[in-house]
Protein backbone atom coordinates (compact mmCIF):
# COMPACT_ATOMS: atom_id res chain seq x y z
CA UNK A 1 0.00 0.00 0.00
CA UNK A 2 2.82 2.17 1.07
CA UNK A 3 4.90 1.67 -2.37
CA UNK A 4 1.52 2.44 -4.30
CA UNK A 5 1.46 5.68 -2.73
CA UNK A 6 4.68 6.39 -2.73
CA UNK A 7 4.85 5.36 -6.79
CA UNK A 8 1.53 8.10 -6.80
CA UNK A 9 3.88 10.82 -5.23
CA UNK A 10 6.40 10.05 -7.72
CA UNK A 11 4.23 10.34 -10.60
CA UNK A 12 2.96 13.34 -9.37
CA UNK A 13 6.13 14.92 -8.92
CA UNK A 14 7.43 14.02 -11.96
CA UNK A 15 4.20 15.00 -14.18
CA UNK A 16 4.83 18.54 -12.14
CA UNK A 17 8.55 18.39 -12.98
CA UNK A 18 9.81 18.56 -9.44
CA UNK A 19 12.03 15.75 -9.39
CA UNK A 20 15.89 16.26 -10.13
CA UNK A 21 17.01 14.76 -13.71
CA UNK A 22 18.52 11.09 -12.10
CA UNK A 23 14.91 10.43 -9.96
CA UNK A 24 12.93 12.06 -13.20
CA UNK A 25 15.15 9.34 -15.75
CA UNK A 26 14.18 6.59 -13.51
CA UNK A 27 10.52 7.34 -13.32
CA UNK A 28 10.34 7.77 -17.02
CA UNK A 29 11.92 4.22 -17.22
CA UNK A 30 9.61 2.96 -15.19
CA UNK A 31 6.51 3.57 -17.73
CA UNK A 32 8.22 3.20 -20.24
CA UNK A 33 8.92 -0.36 -18.77
CA UNK A 34 5.97 -0.82 -16.38
CA UNK A 35 2.16 -1.11 -18.12
CA UNK A 36 0.22 -0.46 -14.57
CA UNK A 37 3.06 2.53 -14.05
CA UNK A 38 2.28 3.72 -17.67
CA UNK A 39 -1.59 3.90 -17.53
CA UNK A 40 -1.57 5.32 -13.89
CA UNK A 41 0.77 8.28 -15.31
CA UNK A 42 -1.54 8.55 -18.49
CA UNK A 43 -4.77 8.64 -15.92
CA UNK A 44 -3.15 11.38 -13.46
CA UNK A 45 -1.60 13.49 -16.65
CA UNK A 46 -5.32 13.55 -18.27
CA UNK A 47 -6.89 14.40 -15.31
CA UNK A 48 -4.03 17.11 -14.44
CA UNK A 49 -4.28 18.65 -17.63
CA UNK A 50 -8.23 18.68 -17.44
CA UNK A 51 -8.00 20.64 -14.45
CA UNK A 52 -5.41 23.19 -15.67
CA UNK A 53 -7.85 23.50 -18.61
CA UNK A 54 -10.49 24.98 -16.70
CA UNK A 55 -10.96 28.69 -17.71
CA UNK A 56 -9.82 31.03 -15.32
CA UNK A 57 -12.06 33.46 -13.70
CA UNK A 58 -12.03 37.54 -13.51
CA UNK A 59 -12.46 39.35 -10.46
CA UNK A 60 -15.97 40.87 -10.72
CA UNK A 61 -16.58 44.43 -12.29
CA UNK A 62 -15.23 47.31 -9.95
CA UNK A 63 -13.78 44.50 -7.62
CA UNK A 64 -10.48 47.66 -7.14
CA UNK A 65 -12.61 50.54 -6.10
CA UNK A 66 -14.62 48.22 -3.98
CA UNK A 67 -11.11 47.24 -2.14
CA UNK A 68 -9.74 50.83 -2.26
CA UNK A 69 -12.85 51.89 -0.75
CA UNK A 70 -13.24 49.36 1.91
CA UNK A 71 -9.67 50.10 3.19
CA UNK A 72 -10.30 54.29 2.31
CA UNK A 73 -13.45 53.21 4.87
CA UNK A 74 -11.61 51.10 7.18
CA UNK A 75 -8.23 54.25 7.88
CA UNK A 76 -10.87 56.80 8.66
CA UNK A 77 -12.56 54.78 11.07
CA UNK A 78 -9.09 53.70 12.39
CA UNK A 79 -8.41 58.07 12.28
CA UNK A 80 -11.86 58.42 14.81
CA UNK A 81 -10.65 55.27 16.82
CA UNK A 82 -14.19 54.25 16.51
CA UNK A 83 -13.94 50.71 16.13
CA UNK A 84 -9.96 50.78 16.99
CA UNK A 85 -10.02 47.86 19.93
CA UNK A 86 -7.13 49.78 21.62
CA UNK A 87 -6.39 48.49 25.23
CA UNK A 88 -8.92 50.58 26.41
CA UNK A 89 -11.54 49.17 24.60
CA UNK A 90 -10.46 45.50 25.31
CA UNK A 91 -10.69 45.86 28.85
CA UNK A 92 -13.64 48.19 28.80
CA UNK A 93 -14.94 44.40 27.09
CA UNK A 94 -13.89 42.56 29.67
CA UNK A 95 -15.05 44.36 32.55
CA UNK A 96 -18.52 44.64 30.42
CA UNK A 97 -18.28 40.52 30.41
CA UNK A 98 -17.71 40.81 34.17
CA UNK A 99 -20.20 42.81 35.32
CA UNK A 100 -23.21 40.58 32.96
CA UNK A 101 -21.91 37.34 34.33
CA UNK A 102 -21.60 39.27 38.22
CA UNK A 103 -25.43 40.48 37.21
CA UNK A 104 -26.68 36.99 35.70
CA UNK A 105 -25.28 35.01 38.96
CA UNK A 106 -27.32 37.57 41.11
CA UNK A 107 -30.07 37.17 39.43
CA UNK A 108 -29.78 33.12 39.38
CA UNK A 109 -29.17 33.66 43.38
CA UNK A 110 -32.22 35.90 43.69
CA UNK A 111 -34.26 33.47 41.82
CA UNK A 112 -32.79 30.40 43.74
CA UNK A 113 -33.68 31.96 47.15
CA UNK A 114 -37.30 32.95 46.00
CA UNK A 115 -37.74 29.36 44.40
CA UNK A 116 -36.23 27.63 47.69
CA UNK A 117 -38.26 30.01 50.16
CA UNK A 118 -41.96 29.26 48.50
CA UNK A 119 -40.88 25.28 48.23
CA UNK A 120 -38.79 24.52 50.60
CA UNK A 121 -40.10 24.30 54.44
CA UNK A 122 -37.72 26.35 56.71
CA UNK A 123 -36.98 22.95 58.93
CA UNK A 124 -35.79 21.86 55.90
CA UNK A 125 -33.36 24.46 55.05
CA UNK A 126 -31.99 24.78 58.68
CA UNK A 127 -31.46 21.08 58.81
CA UNK A 128 -29.28 21.42 55.55
CA UNK A 129 -27.66 24.70 56.79
CA UNK A 130 -26.47 22.62 60.27
CA UNK A 131 -25.54 20.02 58.13
CA UNK A 132 -23.66 22.22 55.55
CA UNK A 133 -21.87 24.16 58.53
CA UNK A 134 -21.55 21.01 60.40
CA UNK A 135 -23.12 22.58 63.82
CA UNK A 136 -25.42 21.81 66.32
CA UNK A 137 -29.46 21.87 65.57
CA UNK A 138 -31.16 23.97 68.02
CA UNK A 139 -33.52 21.65 69.94
CA UNK A 140 -37.31 21.90 68.77
CA UNK A 141 -39.34 24.45 70.41
CA UNK A 142 -42.83 22.68 71.02
CA UNK A 143 -44.67 25.69 73.16
CA UNK A 144 -44.26 29.36 72.61
CA UNK A 145 -42.53 31.33 75.11
CA UNK A 146 -45.33 32.54 78.16
CA UNK A 147 -45.99 36.19 77.24
CA UNK A 148 -44.93 36.99 80.50
CA UNK A 149 -41.14 35.42 80.10
CA UNK A 150 -41.38 37.40 76.52
CA UNK A 151 -39.17 40.71 75.92
CA UNK A 152 -41.13 44.06 76.28
CA UNK A 153 -40.76 45.21 73.28
CA UNK A 154 -41.91 42.34 71.59
CA UNK A 155 -45.72 42.83 73.22
CA UNK A 156 -46.63 46.53 71.62
CA UNK A 157 -50.49 46.62 72.41
CA UNK A 158 -52.05 49.83 72.29
CA UNK A 159 -54.52 50.63 75.03
CA UNK A 160 -57.85 49.56 73.57
CA UNK A 161 -60.43 52.06 73.56
CA UNK A 162 -63.29 50.12 73.40
CA UNK A 163 -67.01 51.22 74.38
CA UNK A 164 -68.16 52.36 78.24
CA UNK A 165 -69.49 48.99 79.13
CA UNK A 166 -70.59 48.90 82.68
CA UNK A 167 -68.76 46.21 84.67
CA UNK A 168 -70.43 43.10 85.83
CA UNK A 169 -69.06 40.65 87.46
CA UNK A 170 -70.17 37.33 90.20
CA UNK A 171 -67.81 36.25 92.63
CA UNK A 172 -68.82 33.32 93.79
CA UNK A 173 -66.33 32.18 97.28
CA UNK A 174 -66.96 28.10 98.64
CA UNK A 175 -65.99 28.36 102.26
CA UNK A 176 -65.91 25.99 105.44
CA UNK A 177 -66.14 29.05 107.47
CA UNK A 178 -69.18 31.00 105.36
CA UNK A 179 -69.94 33.41 109.00
CA UNK A 180 -66.51 34.73 108.95
CA UNK A 181 -66.41 34.94 105.29
CA UNK A 182 -69.91 37.39 105.17
CA UNK A 183 -68.24 39.05 109.00
CA UNK A 184 -65.10 40.00 106.28
CA UNK A 185 -67.02 41.22 103.61
CA UNK A 186 -69.43 43.17 105.55
CA UNK A 187 -66.32 44.83 107.11
CA UNK A 188 -64.34 45.30 103.99
CA UNK A 189 -67.98 47.01 102.65
CA UNK A 190 -67.87 49.64 105.65
CA UNK A 191 -63.98 49.92 104.93
CA UNK A 192 -64.94 51.11 101.40
CA UNK A 193 -68.68 53.02 102.12
CA UNK A 194 -69.77 50.47 100.02
CA UNK A 195 -72.44 49.59 102.63
CA UNK A 196 -75.18 52.18 101.64
CA UNK A 197 -74.55 51.11 97.86
CA UNK A 198 -75.34 47.33 98.73
CA UNK A 199 -78.46 46.82 96.55
CA UNK A 200 -79.56 43.58 97.72
CA UNK A 201 -78.26 40.97 100.47
CA UNK A 202 -79.47 37.64 100.47
CA UNK A 203 -79.02 35.71 103.15
CA UNK A 204 -79.97 31.90 103.27
CA UNK A 205 -78.75 28.61 105.10
CA UNK A 206 -75.65 28.18 104.02
CA UNK A 207 -75.16 31.17 101.14
CA UNK A 208 -74.83 34.92 101.72
CA UNK A 209 -75.33 37.35 98.48
CA UNK A 210 -74.33 41.09 98.45
CA UNK A 211 -75.26 42.81 95.29
CA UNK A 212 -73.64 45.96 94.52
CA UNK A 213 -74.56 49.16 92.68
CA UNK A 214 -70.90 51.86 92.14
CA UNK A 215 -68.37 52.47 89.92
CA UNK A 216 -65.81 50.29 89.17
CA UNK A 217 -63.35 51.98 91.47
CA UNK A 218 -64.87 51.54 93.99
CA UNK A 219 -64.84 47.40 93.18
CA UNK A 220 -61.38 47.95 93.02
CA UNK A 221 -60.94 49.37 96.33
CA UNK A 222 -63.30 46.27 97.91
CA UNK A 223 -61.45 43.59 95.84
CA UNK A 224 -58.25 45.28 97.58
CA UNK A 225 -59.84 44.77 100.84
CA UNK A 226 -61.31 41.33 100.25
CA UNK A 227 -57.85 39.89 99.96
CA UNK A 228 -58.13 38.34 103.55
CA UNK A 229 -60.97 36.40 102.56
CA UNK A 230 -59.33 34.32 99.68
CA UNK A 231 -57.15 32.55 102.51
CA UNK A 232 -60.56 31.30 103.97
CA UNK A 233 -61.88 29.89 101.23
CA UNK A 234 -61.36 26.59 99.40
CA UNK A 235 -62.72 27.51 95.59
CA UNK A 236 -63.70 31.10 94.09
CA UNK A 237 -64.97 31.91 90.83
CA UNK A 238 -65.56 34.94 88.81
CA UNK A 239 -67.87 35.50 86.19
CA UNK A 240 -67.39 38.70 83.97
CA UNK A 241 -70.41 40.13 82.01
CA UNK A 242 -70.20 40.56 78.58
CA UNK A 243 -72.06 42.83 76.09
CA UNK A 244 -74.40 39.96 75.52
CA UNK A 245 -77.33 39.92 78.24
CA UNK A 246 -76.90 36.78 80.25
CA UNK A 247 -73.37 35.62 78.96
CA UNK A 248 -70.31 35.43 81.02
CA UNK A 249 -66.85 34.54 80.94
CA UNK A 250 -66.43 32.42 83.98
CA UNK A 251 -62.68 32.02 85.56
CA UNK A 252 -62.42 29.14 87.85
CA UNK A 253 -59.98 29.21 90.54
CA UNK A 254 -59.89 32.78 90.22
CA UNK A 255 -57.26 34.31 92.77
CA UNK A 256 -57.46 37.69 94.67
CA UNK A 257 -55.34 39.37 92.09
CA UNK A 258 -56.42 38.09 89.27
CA UNK A 259 -60.26 39.69 89.93
CA UNK A 260 -58.34 42.54 91.06
CA UNK A 261 -56.61 42.77 87.60
CA UNK A 262 -59.91 42.42 85.77
CA UNK A 263 -61.40 44.74 87.71
CA UNK A 264 -58.67 47.45 87.35
CA UNK A 265 -59.12 47.15 83.55
CA UNK A 266 -60.05 50.62 82.17
CA UNK A 267 -61.82 49.56 79.35
CA UNK A 268 -64.20 46.62 78.10
CA UNK A 269 -62.19 45.22 75.68
CA UNK A 270 -59.21 45.06 77.91
CA UNK A 271 -61.23 43.58 80.65
CA UNK A 272 -62.96 41.00 78.41
CA UNK A 273 -59.59 39.29 77.19
CA UNK A 274 -57.93 39.72 80.40
CA UNK A 275 -60.86 37.53 81.43
CA UNK A 276 -60.26 34.89 78.49
CA UNK A 277 -56.68 34.62 79.01
CA UNK A 278 -57.14 34.46 83.20
CA UNK A 279 -59.49 31.67 82.26
CA UNK A 280 -57.90 29.86 79.72
CA UNK A 281 -54.45 30.05 82.10
CA UNK A 282 -56.42 28.55 85.09
CA UNK A 283 -58.07 25.80 82.87
CA UNK A 284 -54.59 24.90 81.66
CA UNK A 285 -53.34 24.78 85.02
CA UNK A 286 -55.92 22.11 86.05
CA UNK A 287 -55.22 20.03 82.87
CA UNK A 288 -51.93 20.84 82.34
CA UNK A 289 -50.05 18.52 79.29
CA UNK A 290 -46.81 18.96 81.73
CA UNK A 291 -48.76 18.00 84.73
CA UNK A 292 -49.73 14.66 83.09
CA UNK A 293 -46.20 14.19 81.75
CA UNK A 294 -45.13 14.43 85.56
CA UNK A 295 -47.55 12.20 87.09
CA UNK A 296 -46.67 9.53 84.54
CA UNK A 297 -43.48 10.03 85.75
CA UNK A 298 -44.66 9.68 89.47
CA UNK A 299 -43.12 13.14 90.16
CA UNK A 300 -45.28 15.49 92.16
CA UNK A 301 -46.11 18.78 90.04
CA UNK A 302 -48.07 20.32 92.85
CA UNK A 303 -44.84 22.55 93.22
CA UNK A 304 -44.92 23.00 89.55
CA UNK A 305 -48.81 24.33 88.90
CA UNK A 306 -50.91 24.77 91.57
CA UNK A 307 -54.52 23.14 91.16
CA UNK A 308 -56.30 26.30 92.40
CA UNK A 309 -55.00 29.11 93.35
CA UNK A 310 -53.55 29.07 97.12
CA UNK A 311 -52.93 32.18 99.25
CA UNK A 312 -50.80 32.05 102.13
CA UNK A 313 -50.96 35.62 103.21
CA UNK A 314 -52.13 38.77 101.91
CA UNK A 315 -51.23 39.94 99.04
CA UNK A 316 -49.84 43.42 98.37
CA UNK A 317 -52.26 44.96 96.12
CA UNK A 318 -51.72 48.58 94.84
CA UNK A 319 -54.63 50.81 96.32
CA UNK A 320 -56.77 52.58 93.11
CA UNK A 321 -56.75 55.76 92.90
CA UNK A 322 -60.68 56.53 94.38
CA UNK A 323 -60.83 60.15 92.76
CA UNK A 324 -60.54 58.73 89.06
CA UNK A 325 -64.20 58.50 87.54
CA UNK A 326 -64.95 55.61 85.83
CA UNK A 327 -67.74 53.35 84.43
CA UNK A 328 -70.65 52.36 86.36
CA UNK A 329 -70.40 48.19 88.17
CA UNK A 330 -72.58 45.89 89.08
CA UNK A 331 -70.75 43.64 91.58
CA UNK A 332 -72.23 40.43 93.05
CA UNK A 333 -70.70 38.66 95.72
CA UNK A 334 -72.14 35.13 96.87
CA UNK A 335 -70.24 33.00 99.97
CA UNK A 336 -71.26 29.83 99.87
CA UNK A 337 -70.40 27.39 103.03
CA UNK A 338 -69.31 24.26 101.47
CA UNK A 339 -70.51 22.36 104.92
CA UNK B 1 3.55 32.98 -12.97
CA UNK B 2 4.62 33.79 -9.50
CA UNK B 3 8.05 33.99 -8.84
CA UNK B 4 9.76 33.42 -5.47
CA UNK B 5 11.82 36.45 -5.63
CA UNK B 6 10.27 39.82 -5.45
CA UNK B 7 11.08 41.35 -8.52
CA UNK B 8 12.21 45.06 -8.41
CA UNK B 9 8.58 46.94 -9.93
CA UNK B 10 6.92 45.01 -7.11
CA UNK B 11 9.29 45.75 -4.43
CA UNK B 12 8.73 49.30 -5.39
CA UNK B 13 4.84 49.03 -5.03
CA UNK B 14 5.18 47.46 -2.19
CA UNK B 15 7.13 49.99 -0.62
CA UNK B 16 4.95 52.41 -1.77
CA UNK B 17 1.71 50.88 -1.18
CA UNK B 18 3.57 50.75 2.95
CA UNK B 19 3.97 54.79 2.72
CA UNK B 20 0.56 54.93 1.98
CA UNK B 21 0.26 55.54 -1.92
CA UNK B 22 -3.29 54.68 -2.69
CA UNK B 23 -2.06 54.74 -6.56
CA UNK B 24 0.69 51.92 -5.81
CA UNK B 25 -2.11 49.88 -3.59
CA UNK B 26 -4.27 49.93 -6.64
CA UNK B 27 -1.66 48.85 -8.83
CA UNK B 28 -1.10 45.71 -6.60
CA UNK B 29 -4.67 44.92 -6.26
CA UNK B 30 -5.14 45.30 -10.28
CA UNK B 31 -2.24 43.08 -10.63
CA UNK B 32 -3.15 40.25 -8.55
CA UNK B 33 -6.71 40.25 -8.38
CA UNK B 34 -8.12 37.85 -11.18
CA UNK B 35 -5.59 35.45 -10.16
CA UNK B 36 -6.90 35.81 -6.10
CA UNK B 37 -10.56 35.89 -7.28
CA UNK B 38 -10.01 32.75 -9.19
CA UNK B 39 -7.94 30.88 -6.81
CA UNK B 40 -10.44 31.76 -4.04
CA UNK B 41 -13.49 30.53 -6.10
CA UNK B 42 -12.33 27.43 -7.20
CA UNK B 43 -11.45 26.71 -3.31
CA UNK B 44 -15.15 27.74 -1.97
CA UNK B 45 -17.13 27.29 -5.17
CA UNK B 46 -19.26 30.15 -5.10
CA UNK B 47 -18.93 33.46 -6.74
CA UNK B 48 -20.47 35.76 -3.92
CA UNK B 49 -18.43 34.19 -1.41
CA UNK B 50 -15.13 34.20 -3.36
CA UNK B 51 -15.92 37.93 -4.47
CA UNK B 52 -16.09 39.06 -0.61
CA UNK B 53 -13.57 37.06 0.84
CA UNK B 54 -11.31 38.61 -1.48
CA UNK B 55 -11.78 41.94 -1.10
CA UNK B 56 -11.58 40.95 2.49
CA UNK B 57 -7.64 39.00 1.65
CA UNK B 58 -6.71 42.36 -0.09
CA UNK B 59 -7.65 44.36 2.95
CA UNK B 60 -5.92 42.29 5.37
CA UNK B 61 -3.04 42.29 3.39
CA UNK B 62 -2.88 46.11 2.89
CA UNK B 63 -3.36 46.83 6.49
CA UNK B 64 -1.26 44.25 7.60
CA UNK B 65 1.75 45.25 5.28
CA UNK B 66 3.84 46.84 7.84
CA UNK B 67 4.34 43.34 9.22
CA UNK B 68 5.24 42.42 5.41
CA UNK B 69 9.39 41.51 5.98
CA UNK B 70 10.35 40.73 2.11
CA UNK B 71 11.29 37.56 3.15
CA UNK B 72 8.79 35.78 0.30
CA UNK B 73 7.28 37.57 -2.31
CA UNK B 74 4.93 40.05 -2.42
CA UNK B 75 2.54 37.34 -4.10
CA UNK B 76 3.33 34.49 -1.67
CA UNK B 77 2.47 36.44 0.67
CA UNK B 78 -0.88 37.36 -0.58
CA UNK B 79 -1.98 33.78 -1.03
CA UNK B 80 -1.07 32.96 2.13
CA UNK B 81 -3.34 35.89 3.57
CA UNK B 82 -6.23 34.68 0.87
CA UNK B 83 -5.99 30.68 1.03
CA UNK B 84 -6.06 31.13 5.08
CA UNK B 85 -8.75 33.15 4.70
CA UNK B 86 -10.71 30.73 2.52
CA UNK B 87 -9.90 27.91 4.58
CA UNK B 88 -11.14 29.21 7.66
CA UNK B 89 -14.42 30.73 6.27
CA UNK B 90 -14.75 27.49 4.41
CA UNK B 91 -14.37 25.51 7.72
CA UNK B 92 -16.84 28.03 9.77
CA UNK B 93 -19.47 27.28 6.86
CA UNK B 94 -19.00 24.07 6.31
CA UNK B 95 -22.14 22.33 4.60
CA UNK B 96 -22.49 18.60 4.32
CA UNK B 97 -22.87 18.31 0.82
CA UNK B 98 -25.29 15.45 -0.47
CA UNK B 99 -26.40 16.65 -4.04
CA UNK B 100 -25.59 13.60 -6.62
CA UNK B 101 -23.41 15.14 -9.15
CA UNK B 102 -24.44 12.31 -11.85
CA UNK B 103 -27.06 15.02 -12.61
CA UNK B 104 -24.44 17.64 -13.61
CA UNK B 105 -23.90 16.18 -17.20
CA UNK B 106 -25.90 14.94 -20.14
CA UNK B 107 -24.92 11.07 -21.80
CA UNK B 108 -22.74 12.50 -24.26
CA UNK B 109 -20.94 14.88 -22.11
CA UNK B 110 -20.16 12.13 -19.96
CA UNK B 111 -19.32 9.40 -22.76
CA UNK B 112 -16.97 11.82 -24.23
CA UNK B 113 -15.48 12.92 -20.25
CA UNK B 114 -14.97 9.36 -19.97
CA UNK B 115 -13.09 8.43 -23.61
CA UNK B 116 -10.81 11.22 -22.51
CA UNK B 117 -10.28 10.04 -18.84
CA UNK B 118 -10.07 6.12 -19.60
CA UNK B 119 -8.73 6.07 -23.47
CA UNK B 120 -7.71 9.22 -24.27
CA UNK B 121 -9.18 9.35 -27.18
CA UNK B 122 -11.54 11.74 -27.08
CA UNK B 123 -11.35 15.74 -27.57
CA UNK B 124 -8.39 18.01 -26.15
CA UNK B 125 -9.11 18.87 -22.50
CA UNK B 126 -9.07 22.61 -23.45
CA UNK B 127 -12.15 21.55 -25.73
CA UNK B 128 -13.95 19.37 -23.10
CA UNK B 129 -13.15 21.70 -20.41
CA UNK B 130 -14.78 24.70 -22.20
CA UNK B 131 -18.15 22.67 -21.84
CA UNK B 132 -20.05 24.68 -18.92
CA UNK B 133 -21.20 21.11 -17.56
CA UNK B 134 -18.00 19.59 -17.51
CA UNK B 135 -16.04 22.64 -16.00
CA UNK B 136 -19.17 22.60 -13.41
CA UNK B 137 -18.93 18.94 -12.54
CA UNK B 138 -14.55 19.64 -11.82
CA UNK B 139 -15.87 22.17 -9.52
CA UNK B 140 -18.47 20.38 -7.83
CA UNK B 141 -15.67 17.60 -7.73
CA UNK B 142 -13.00 19.82 -5.97
CA UNK B 143 -15.61 20.93 -3.32
CA UNK B 144 -15.96 17.26 -2.19
CA UNK B 145 -12.26 17.32 -1.78
CA UNK B 146 -10.71 17.99 1.70
CA UNK B 147 -10.01 21.52 2.51
CA UNK B 148 -6.10 20.82 2.34
CA UNK B 149 -6.21 18.84 -0.37
CA UNK B 150 -8.23 20.89 -2.35
CA UNK B 151 -5.92 23.82 -1.34
CA UNK B 152 -2.88 22.19 -2.52
CA UNK B 153 -4.45 20.57 -5.85
CA UNK B 154 -5.59 24.39 -7.02
CA UNK B 155 -2.47 26.45 -6.25
CA UNK B 156 -0.69 23.72 -8.34
CA UNK B 157 -3.09 22.68 -11.60
CA UNK B 158 -4.74 26.22 -11.57
CA UNK B 159 -2.65 28.56 -9.86
CA UNK B 160 0.19 26.76 -11.13
CA UNK B 161 2.62 27.20 -7.90
CA UNK B 162 5.43 24.88 -7.81
CA UNK B 163 5.49 23.29 -4.75
CA UNK B 164 8.38 25.30 -2.79
CA UNK B 165 5.55 28.17 -3.11
CA UNK B 166 2.70 25.96 -2.07
CA UNK B 167 4.92 24.86 1.01
CA UNK B 168 5.46 28.45 1.71
CA UNK B 169 2.12 29.76 0.84
CA UNK B 170 0.25 27.01 3.34
CA UNK B 171 3.18 26.99 5.55
CA UNK B 172 3.99 23.28 5.37
CA UNK B 173 6.49 20.85 4.22
CA UNK B 174 7.32 19.58 0.89
CA UNK B 175 6.87 16.12 1.42
CA UNK B 176 3.31 17.46 2.80
CA UNK B 177 2.52 19.14 -0.14
CA UNK B 178 3.55 15.80 -2.26
CA UNK B 179 1.50 13.76 -0.45
CA UNK B 180 -1.47 15.98 -0.55
CA UNK B 181 -0.78 16.58 -4.48
CA UNK B 182 -1.19 12.72 -4.95
CA UNK B 183 -3.73 11.95 -2.16
CA UNK B 184 -6.09 15.05 -3.93
CA UNK B 185 -5.47 14.00 -7.31
CA UNK B 186 -6.57 10.29 -7.17
CA UNK B 187 -9.52 11.84 -4.95
CA UNK B 188 -10.53 13.79 -7.50
CA UNK B 189 -10.31 11.31 -10.36
CA UNK B 190 -12.15 8.69 -8.83
CA UNK B 191 -15.19 11.48 -7.29
CA UNK B 192 -15.19 12.26 -11.24
CA UNK B 193 -14.17 8.68 -12.42
CA UNK B 194 -17.35 7.66 -10.55
CA UNK B 195 -19.93 10.13 -11.66
CA UNK B 196 -19.18 9.47 -14.87
CA UNK B 197 -19.09 5.13 -15.07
Amino acid sequence: MKDIEQLEELLNSYIDGELDERKSNEVKRLIDNDKNARLAFESLHRCRKLLGSLRPSAAPEGFCESVTRDLERNILLADTEVYQHSKKGKRRLIYRHFITAAAMIALVAALSYVVLDIFVPKSARQKFADNVLNRKPKPQVLFEQPFAQAPEQDIVVAAPKGPSVPLVAKLTLITDSPVEADWLIGKALMNTALFDKTSAVDRKTGSVKYVLSCDRNSIVSLIGELNFIWPKCSDATLQIGTEQQGKFITINNVSARQTLDICKADNYNHRLRMASDIAMINQIAVTDVLQNYLAKQNADSDFIVPNKPVLTSSEKIEKPLSDNVSEPANFTITIIGKN
Amino acid sequence: MGSGNITIDEAALVAQAMAGNMAAVEKLILKYQDRIYNTILKLCGNDADAAELAQDSFVKAIQGLKDFRAQSSFYTWLFRIAVNNTLNFCKKSSRLNFESLHREVDEETGSQLKDYLVDGNSLEPSELAAKKEVSSLILKALEKLDPQQRAVVVLRDIEQMSYNEIAETLDIEIGTVKSRIARGRKNLRDIIEAVIS
